[in-house]
């Protein structure tokens, strides 16, 4: 059995998480635009004959997050914006069920979860591209006043987003 | 004794269902119908000979029933027959109606946007329904079968939108094209714009194109680029929105264009064509506003890389033109374009005859829907909208209304002005939506949701129906009236139809009702 060893690590404050995230929403479509500008997939009638210029320009999405976190998330759980805040996303405890402030171990969380759990919930995904279900990325965020500060992508991805600096 | 009462009971209500029953289950007729297309008749007089309603009895139109449509901003003219209504109900498809109780003959499924007039035509012997698609194209349709017969796109274009309603003579269908690029300039990474308006004949029987004539005949090339890599591209635009005009005895098609997208402007955009219904060929235009490029990124901002620059007035001719003879013979196509004028031209040569100005103008006009003639009394009617729209500028003093002016000379014969119900910018009180004129009254309803009948000569106010209500519709649902804008009211008989409820422009109340008013005692 896994006995919780002090780390030194403590949850990411709200706001912090707050900020990563709201510059990983500035970054993201930032380069995601300058993309479909340098690719021109939305520049011509005949890109808008048909709906596939919807998902060319998903794919550019998702091309520009990989390009912007790829190496941070596979290396230190980190996306620019949690980088830039010092935070990272480290895989929660299974016995944990109080504040885990000072009491658990950092371990990395499998790069898989963070790409297809936690990056479905990126909220400029729904808005951008399914705008009817901009409801979920509210709910999603609405998690992190729990006592565990975490969003419901950390409960399904069984992840906490941690101070690392 | 309450045996008694309950065979009474069971055998009116057998009656009662039966007689419905056979209302609906019997299948439609077409044999007679009380307009062709949306300008009622091949001129676009948008005068309805066929009609009871007279200044002496409008007062006693009510409510007959209401359907709900399946939209918020219906934008289909009903087709009426004997004894049916057939109209688009967007991705609903197309609906055909009891004329006396609006219950459901028949729905020919379609998933899309259906926006124009219903048309009827006969083609060896087979009744046939056409419409239009904002987005998809014309389609004609078996009218007994509800099978689609065929399905037709302009190819010349690479996105045309079909926005007005065809017109069907002597075998051909005309086809008015606009285009979806006007709108698409609102992204910023949009290479605007290469696309020109045009009028488009196709063979009736089989959707044949028979020919094209785009109304900018040279290639848009590049004019420069900005953000470094979008190319910006020009001349275009001069897109054709409404139905065109049609004169039997020279065989020529009236319509009129819409603004420039892009620099360099061409000669072609707010202006009036006269071309061959049969081979397409020019016969003349008539430029009124020049150097007018415009596109919605300018609704956005005007420092938007694609809004041209310098900006024009956007003063499309919107409304169709329409034909007309004065008193002393003389033949005239009248223009209404969205800066508020009403231009007459010589029909045969386009000289201008004369041209009012009626109100400020702007960007959904002035004059944006459609015009209606009187030829006995020498009157066109006016409807003026100068709405405001999303704090773009709108210079002068608005002066929305309806107004007269005599077919001859343009005077002013009078003018109707109302004040607005609330400070909101829904109660925007102007009249965008078409007009509709018949015997000696003229229908029209507003912005602001009242649909109202004036006496044709004075301009008297005879007859008022506030639509903002929410009504039990014969369809099971409920069904909300807002604003009367687009395709305006159809008269045939006893009857006035109107959908009610606009929601694209501004911040105007959207609705879902049909309305359907009856003439009480209507042989009085």
């Amino acid at each position: 059995m896994n006995e919780p060893k002090p780390s030194g690590c403590f949850l990411a404050s709200r706001w912090c998480r707050l900020f990563a995230t709201a510059i990983d929403a500035v970054l993201v479509p930032g380069l995601t635009l300058f993309l479909v500008m340098l690719t021109g997939v939305v520049e011509h009638a005949e890109d808008f004959v048909d709906r596939w210029w919807v998902f060319h320009v998903l794919l550019l999405g998702i091309a520009s997050y990989l390009l912007l976190n790829g190496y941070l998330l596979w290396h230190r759980g980190q996306t620019l914006g949690k980088a830039l805040l010092g935070i990272a996303v480290v895989r929660a405890p299974a016995y944990l069920t109080g504040l885990p402030d000072g009491t658990f171990e950092t371990v990395p969380v499998a790069f898989w979860k963070l790409l297809c759990i936690r990056a479905l919930f990126f909220p400029l995904l729904f808005v951008g591209i399914v705008p009817y279900f901009t409801i979920l990325p509210l709910l999603d965020q609405l998690f992190i006043f729990g006592r565990q500060r975490r969003c419901l992508h950390d409960w399904i991805s069984g992840t906490l987003v941690v101070r690392v600096s | 004794m309450p045996s008694r009462w309950f065979g009474a009971v069971l055998i009116a209500g057998l009656l009662a269902s039966s007689v419905a029953m056979a209302d609906c289950t019997s299948p439609a007729s077409f044999t007679q119908h009380y307009a062709d297309g949306w300008g009622i008749d091949q001129r676009n007089t948008r005068y309805q000979p066929r009609s009871m309603i007279t200044a002496a009895n409008a007062r006693r139109l009510s409510l007959k029933w209401t359907y709900a449509l399946s939209d918020m901003t219906p934008r289909s003219y009903p087709l009426v027959t004997e004894d049916t209504i057939v109209i688009g109900d967007s991705d609903h498809g197309l609906v055909a109606l009891d004329r006396d109780t609006g219950c459901e003959r028949w729905v020919y499924k379609h998933d899309g946007d259906i926006s124009s007039a219903v048309l009827f035509a006969q083609v060896k012997g087979e009744a046939i329904l056409l419409f239009a698609d904002r987005f998809k194209g014309i389609y004609a349709i078996n009218a007994a079968r509800g099978e689609t017969i065929w399905h037709a796109v302009v190819d010349d274009e690479t996105l045309p939108q079909y926005s007005g309603t065809p017109k069907i003579v002597d075998g051909k269908v005309f086809v008015p094209v606009a285009s979806m690029e006007v709108t698409l300039a609102i992204n910023p990474f949009y290479g605007c714009c290469t696309s020109s308006g045009g009028m488009a004949a196709f063979d009736l029987a089989t959707g044949k194109k028979l020919w094209y004539r785009p109304t900018i005949e040279e290639e848009a090339v590049q004019t420069g680029s900005h953000f470094w890599l979008v190319e910006e591209y020009g001349p275009s635009g001069a897109p054709v929105w409404a139905t065109p005009s049609y004169d039997s005895a020279r065989g020529w098609l009236f319509f009129g264009t819409g603004q420039n997208y892009t620099h360099p402007t061409t000669d072609t955009s707010d202006a009036v064509f006269a071309v061959d219904a049969d081979t397409g060929e020019v016969v003349w235009i008539r430029q009124y506003t020049a150097n007018d490029a415009y596109t919605a990124a300018c609704n956005l901002s005007t420092a938007h890389p694609n809004c041209a620059d310098p900006m024009g007035p956007d003063v499309d001719f919107g409304a169709p033109t329409v034909l007309v003879t004065t008193a002393d013979g003389r033949d005239l196509v009248l223009a209404g374009q969205k800066s508020a004028e009403v231009h007459a031209m010589d029909r045969v040569t386009g000289d201008p005859v004369w041209t009012t100005r009626l109100g400020r103008g702007g960007i959904i006009g002035g004059i944006h829907w459609g015009l209606a003639v009187n030829e006995s009394l020498g009157l066109v009617y006016v409807p003026i909208s100068d709405k405001a729209v999303m704090g773009f500028p709108s210079p002068g003093e608005p002066a929305p209304g309806l107004y007269a002016l005599e077919i001859a000379t343009g005077q002013q014969r009078w003018q109707f002005a109302r004040g607005s119900r609330c400070p909101d910018l829904e109660c925007e009180y102007g009249l965008s939506g078409a007009i509709t004129a018949a015997n000696d009254i003229v229908v029209a309803g507003t912005m602001d949701g009242y649909l109202e009948i004036f006496a044709a000569e004075t301009g008297r106010q005879l007859w008022s129906f506030d639509a903002w209500l929410e009504f039990e519709a014969v369809n099971g649902k409920k069904a909300e009236g807002g604003a009367f804008d687009a395709h305006g009211p159809m008269l045939a008989d006893d009857l006035l139809l109107v959908t009610s409820g606009y929601r694209y422009v501004g911040a105007q109340r959207g609705g879902n009702a049909l309305l359907v008013f009856q003439l009480e005692d209507a042989d009085e």
